[in-house]
């Protein structure tokens, strides 16, 4: 085979290699094979604390990822944390409008997410409701604090 | 004293001359990609000696650095339950930082020393000189390609170094200490964001590219055309890329991951 | 000498002026002038050392003088815009001491690359001329060996082949005769004589080799000190008063140009005497 075409098989070789390379680095490796890119709507609701939840943690309805938090600030107003959720654009209009959020966490020391239990309403969510009803996260310290406080209780 | 002083002096004029030779060479080279669209059998050819060249080295060192990092991350990971976690441990210090960096310090070693050697040769048998007076201008038709030879292949090679090693780890961790498949991948697909992690070492990987081959090239360009002169040459671009390498890296990491 | 002396109506090929070069704080060149004529073989002679290579890079506009023109064809080299140094450079052939072959490529690759460079010239055109200019070198039956198969002289011919491969208007040899065995001298001699008669190219010869140098040459500026400090046609050159170009010519051992590195005395040295 001429010297020529053995390079160029060669070089292509590697091109495609590489390429193959990064591939598997974004579907395989990374979490861009699983994340979802469509259209989203968002949603806020407000917490008391919110423990260690970040930007990008999954929303669950019963385990299942239905969007995920794209933003959170502090209200100084009323002294709460505001939580923007982007939710899926095909579940606009499926979730009643009472559904309950709460910060769960991912086995024992994982990572934390919000979950939502749907309510019975016939209203939906929409782009820039809130979730009226929500449940912090639970802080260690408060925890183990609370449950000295009520040993101590129980004592007396 | 003062002999001190102009000895510094002098030493720090010649730095800065030589950097700025170093920067109209890369800005001369640039002005080569024209030539290189023209006639892309340039590149091709170099590509071939830059990049393909590197490719077993690269190949076996990615494997075996993915497979020590799985036995030594199971072996820390395991002392408090953390197995599931091996995945994302070996792939995000893969994709991060030993992906990009030991492939570009292999780079130097393996194409960048040759790259000096090469041009440092051709210049002490005036090939280049040959060429200036075929009206050829070496730095567009010699060096340009190589120049983005490497640049275009140190990105392809750290993927290549980082699937690997991603591979290697899998193979100790699933293969022989019975690491669960599922939580594995599952660990490494929820730890590594694209954006975050892929996308960041693939432009690590790009920015130590560039530095390497520059590096390399300006060392050969710019040699004292003897025998001694080359292999001084080869051993600086060695050590440069190396310190460049590793000082760009904790800039970039600074930078980025804050 | 009547040869050289011929009123030319045509300015000289190559003119220089109050050329001065230096490297670091030496001069190289202090004051240049020397004029190349057409169609001629001019010899550039003198001791190793004094920069006659440098005076082809010169030329050739790869380095650029302190001082003083260079005039190439009509054409201030050093004045020129970079397109117009190549344009120029196209018609100037360079045969270095080396070579200078591309190592990664074959004979014929070597003498193809001008013409692939600079010229659209179809694949078959190529190999005809390519095929003729080794012919001329005689060198046809070498044209798939790499240079590292040549020995010196064939390298230096078919980079000979190569410089030709343009039709350049002169070429500049540059130590053709260093290091070659009394065969391959007889044949570049001949080469040489041959293109620069046959084919009208001016050659300019830098060497530092009397004999052969003198023998194809037509015209010879002798340079030492950086000045130019004789010129003339190879016979006046043997019979010059000079006594510098005596030595050179003759090759005498001492004379201005001294045996002894200059040193102290050899009994002060010896002795150890306070100087």
């Amino acid at each position: 085979m001429n010297k020529k075409t053995v390079i160029e098989i060669w070089v292509g070789v590697f091109m495609a290699l590489g390429l193959v390379a990064l591939f598997f680095l974004a579907m395989q490796v990374s979490n861009l094979g699983t994340a979802y890119t469509g259209e989203t709507f968002d949603v806020n609701a407000r917490f008391d604390n919110i423990g260690g939840l970040k930007v990008k943690a999954p929303v669950t309805i019963a385990g299942v990822e239905v969007g995920r938090v794209t933003g959170i600030r502090y209200d100084a107003e009323d002294f709460r944390a505001v939580v923007v959720m982007g939710i899926q654009e095909q579940y606009l209009e499926r979730i009643p409008e009472d559904s309950f959020a709460k910060i769960l966490t991912a086995g024992l020391l994982g990572e934390q997410y919000v979950g939502l239990d749907p309510g019975g309403s016939e209203d939906t969510l929409a782009e820039g409701s809130e979730i009226a009803v929500t449940q912090s996260a639970l802080v260690l310290e408060e925890v183990v604090g609370q449950f000295i406080f009520g040993k101590a209780k129980e004592g007396t | 004293m003062i002999g001190f002083f102009a000895k510094l002096g002098g030493w720090g004029l010649q730095a800065l001359t030589r950097l700025g030779r170093a920067h109209l060479l890369l800005l001369s080279m640039m002005r080569g990609l024209l030539e290189i669209l023209r006639r892309p059998r340039l590149l091709l050819d170099q590509v071939f000696s830059v990049g393909v060249l590197t490719i077993l080295i690269i190949a076996v060192a990615g494997l075996f650095v993915g497979m020590v990092l799985g036995l030594q991350g199971f072996y820390i990971l395991s002392r408090f339950g953390g197995e599931t976690a091996l995945g994302l441990m070996v792939a995000a210090s893969l994709v991060r930082e030993l992906g990009p960096v030991l492939t570009a310090l292999l780079f130097a070693g393996r194409a960048g020393s040759a790259l000096t050697a090469e041009i440092g040769l051709m210049k002490a048998t005036e090939q280049l000189s040959g060429l200036e007076m075929m009206a050829v201008n070496p730095e567009h038709r010699v060096l340009a390609p190589r120049f983005f030879a490497g640049f275009l292949s140190v990105p392809l090679l750290a993927a290549l170094f980082s699937m690997l090693g991603v591979m290697g780890g899998w193979m100790v961790g699933g293969g022989m200490l019975s690491v669960d498949q599922g939580a594995f991948w599952n660990g490494m697909q929820n730890g590594i964001d694209f954006r975050e992690d892929i996308i960041n070492g693939v432009i690590k990987s790009v920015v130590f590219g560039f530095v390497c081959t520059w590096i390399a090239i300006f060392q050969g360009y710019d040699c004292v055309p003897t025998s001694e002169g080359v292999s001084r040459a080869t051993t600086r671009t060695v050590v440069h890329s190396s310190l460049a390498v590793l000082g760009l890296d904790f800039v970039l990491t600074a930078l980025m991951f804050s | 000498m009547s040869k050289a002396e011929n009123i030319d109506p045509t300015p000289p090929l190559v003119r220089i002026r109050g050329l001065r070069f230096r490297r670091g704080s030496r001069w190289i060149f202090d004051g240049v002038d020397m004029d190349i004529p057409r169609g001629k073989v001019t010899a550039i002679m003198g001791p190793s050392g004094t920069g006659k290579t440098t005076l082809l890079k010169l030329i050739g506009g790869q380095l650029r003088p302190d001082e003083g023109t260079v005039e190439v064809d009509g054409e201030n080299v050093h004045a020129l815009k970079t397109p117009d140094l190549y344009r120029l450079r196209m018609r100037m052939g360079m045969l270095f001491q080396s070579g200078a072959l591309l190592t990664d490529m074959s004979v014929f690759e070597n003498v193809a690359f001008p013409l692939r460079e600079h010229t659209g010239l179809t694949e078959s055109m190529i190999r005809k001329l390519v095929l003729l200019k080794l012919e001329a070198v005689g060198l046809r039956g070498a044209r798939d060996l790499m240079p590292s198969e040549l020995s010196g002289g064939m390298a230096r011919r078919v980079a000979l082949a190569r410089a030709i491969a343009l039709d350049p208007m002169m070429i500049m040899y540059d130590e053709p005769f260093t290091g070659q065995d009394p065969i391959s001298m007889g044949v570049l001699v001949q080469l040489i004589r041959r293109l620069n008669d046959a084919a009208r190219i001016s050659s300019v010869v830098v060497s530092h080799d009397v004999t052969d140098t003198l023998r194809i040459a037509d015209q010879v500026h002798v340079i030492s000190n950086g000045r130019v400090v004789e010129s003339g046609s190879p016979a006046q050159l043997q019979e010059s008063g000079g006594d510098w170009t005596r030595q050179f010519i003759q090759g005498l051992p001492d004379g201005p140009v001294p045996f002894h590195y200059p040193a102290a005395s050899l009994r002060e040295d010896v002795l150890e005497l306070p100087a």
